[in-house]
């Protein structure tokens, strides 16, 4: 079936999900992504981000579930530990593979 | 454009936690420590060697830990790597429990032929000269200590421990060969000097986060 003149088919981008897509967030599921986990001093030094920054994307990862986050405490010091789900697993992959297509199908 | 490659990212996250020099600085410290118990004086060797090896180790392995825990950790955080590098963690204490084993067993098969009056008598003819008995005590050393710590390095992806493992084979042989400490010393701080510039770096690149950290 021939596609509709002068419309092209972007729907795809639409179904990319935005809360993976963010640089900052994508950052953190990346790197949370290759170890099983970390604190949350760790993550900031890695990815560069402040300490609000970091505080606001992991707290919009947690509430879709991406994220299990553990607060524990360390003598006196207050310790976050920050693992990616299965369903934030899944998403990550989800995207990845996503990404991928959409910029297999811009190749024309 | 940088190519986003995960194992490469994981390999960087894990290569972070050596950027303390910590490592350098505790192996140097070893070499050290070794200089007391394999110099053997004129009097020969004595019980002091031994206790002041263990006391130095000792020393060394509490400041290593006290400084992963109280300087490294709350600087850099703490993370925990996938399955993937604990595998490869359990293959490297395999891997040097069936190289010690293979120590042992060349010491025990050295020593039952020392006894066998046959090859100790070619042996004893091969390494008459106390020059040649000194030289394959002190390459047997190193042979026994430089390809143990480069399995190390390997399974740990510490680039610097190869370099540390040469230093240390290295020391090991002078050590043995010319009876002398300063050898081990002069390498120990060669070993530590790196280490020492590498844990400065990384208290200026990674301060403590206190309000932060307070906040979480």
């Amino acid at each position: 079936m021939s596609k509709e003149v002068g419309k092209a088919d972007l729907t795809s981008l639409a179904e990319i999900d935005r809360l993976v897509h963010e640089p900052a967030r994508l950052a953190v599921m990346s790197l949370l992504y290759v170890v099983d986990s970390a604190d949350f001093t760790f993550l900031m030094n890695q990815i560069g981000l402040t300490w609000g920054n970091l505080s606001a994307h992991i707290s919009k990862l947690e509430d879709a579930g991406y994220l299990e986050v553990k607060k524990t405490f360390k003598g006196k010091r207050p310790n976050t530990t920050l693992k990616l789900t299965s369903q934030g697993r899944q998403a990550f992959r989800d995207y990845a593979k996503r990404m991928k297509q959409i910029f297999q199908d811009f190749n024309g | 454009m940088n190519k986003i490659n995960l194992k490469e990212l994981e390999r960087k996250a894990f290569l972070s936690t050596y950027q303390d020099g910590l490592w350098d600085m505790y192996l140097g410290l070893i070499v050290i420590c070794m200089s007391f118990c394999l110099y053997r004086p004129a009097t020969g060797y004595s019980p002091l060697n031994i206790v002041l090896l263990l006391a130095c180790m000792a020393v060394a392995c509490a400041l290593f830990l006290v400084g992963k825990k109280f300087i490294t950790l709350p600087r850099m955080g703490q993370v925990k790597f996938g399955e993937k590098r604990t595998r490869r963690m359990k293959t490297m204490a395999l891997v040097l429990g069936v190289v010690v084993l293979i120590h042992v067993a060349f010491l025990g098969i050295q020593s039952i032929g020392w006894r066998n009056p046959e090859f100790g008598a070619t042996l004893n003819a091969f390494l008459q000269e106390k020059d040649a008995m000194d030289l394959a005590v002190a390459t047997l050393g190193s042979l026994f200590v430089g390809p143990s710590l480069i399995l190390v390095a390997y399974f740990m992806d510490f680039t610097r421990g190869y370099f540390i493992a040469a230093m240390i084979a290295l020391a090991v042989f002078l050590m043995i060969y010319l009876n002398q400490p300063i050898y081990a010393i002069i390498i120990g701080i060669l070993t530590i000097t790196p280490g020492v510039v590498l844990f400065l770096r990384f208290l200026q690149k990674y301060p403590l986060h206190r309000e932060e950290t307070k906040r979480e």
